[in-house]
């Protein structure tokens, strides 16, 4: 188990599932900021057989640097072949429906469980 | 550089609407330490604007539309708070605002920054151009072209997003700062439909 926590966030990484959960408002400044948590979704591409899963389900904010920053690790999982990669997402928080298609628009085979 | 106004134009009628603005001094705080106040300002505009806004009756999405209205007011004055913040021009004491203004059929939310002439028509060019295509294509542009630069246009997702995730209208003023020379005063204005947000007026 691996965390990145600050002041308004938690991020959980289950390896031996390669579940990444995210919990509260994630606001960072920019690219640099962003850094470690690419890095550790990247991780989870070393190991193309496990289905990847991206739980929103508790994230309720997310500022457009942060989906800039998912942008980068779907272009690079959709450009890795055989990368199998799921989102869990709420429909009680309105930036999911809104702004997650944007993803999926970058990788069609990207599947995304709403409830 | 003359002073000019592009896209949508959120004057209202006098005595038509609530407004509430908060201005910040860019010299008392450094960027850093500002960062988190952002997200504090855009949290109390969004919880702001609900109060103004009952639910027509007692249906059961009332709760749904008042959350995707904060959430749509919280997220676009936070991009808005970022990019002024970001893109200000260090070293003067034009402060940076952030004015909500709730009309009879929408909410209007805007920034302003001061920045100088050259950075105010690299500003200027860029609107011009994201105001003539579609801002899902642009998103998706974005988003490729992120991936192979390092350091990619920090305001230009938010902007679009705001467009087409959020379906706000946007508009830009661009003033001639009246005592400091060379330098502007760029308003960024978003406007959001109440209409969008079915069930909802104000």
């Amino acid at each position: 188990m691996k965390n990145i926590n600050g002041d308004s966030y938690e991020i959980r990484l289950e390896e031996d599932k390669a579940t990444i959960s995210f919990k509260g408002a994630l606001r960072l400044s920019g690219t640099d900021d962003y850094g470690p948590i690419l890095e550790m979704l990247k991780g989870t591409l070393m190991n193309p057989a496990m289905p990847i899963v991206l739980d929103f389900r508790e994230l309720d904010f997310l500022n457009s640097s942060g989906i800039t920053m998912f942008s980068r690790f779907v272009i690079e999982a959709r450009d890795r072949s055989g990368v199998n990669l799921h989102f869990l997402a709420s429909e009680a928080i309105p930036w999911h429906a809104r702004s997650l298609k944007n993803l999926q628009r970058l990788m069609p085979t990207l599947e995304i469980q709403m409830s | 550089m003359i002073s000019q106004t592009l896209g949508e134009n959120g004057h209202h009628t006098a005595g038509q609407c609530e407004y509430l603005t908060l201005a910040f001094s860019p010299l008392s705080a450094p960027l850093r330490s500002r960062w988190r106040n952002n997200g504090l300002s855009a949290d109390f505009l969004g919880d702001y604007v609900t109060t103004f806004l009952p639910a027509d009756g007692n249906d059961s999405g009332a709760e749904k539309r008042q959350s995707q209205i904060r959430h749509a007011v919280t997220y676009i004055a936070n991009e808005l708070l970022e990019n002024a913040m970001k893109y200000h021009e260090r070293q003067t004491d034009i402060p940076i605002g952030i004015h909500l203004e709730l009309g009879v059929d929408d909410i209007s939310v805007s920034a302003s920054n001061g920045v100088g002439f050259i950075k105010a028509e690299h500003y200027k060019s860029y609107v011009e151009d994201i105001l003539k295509e579609d801002p899902a294509d642009l998103i998706a542009k974005h988003m490729e072209g992120s991936a192979t630069e390092n350091e990619p246009n920090k305001s230009c997702l938010g902007l679009l997003t705001m467009m087409n995730d959020y379906g706000a209208r946007l508009g830009w003023t661009f003033e001639v700062h009246p005592t400091y020379s060379g330098m502007m005063i760029v308003t960024t204005r978003a406007v959001l439909s109440l209409k969008s947000f079915p069930g909802v007026s104000a």
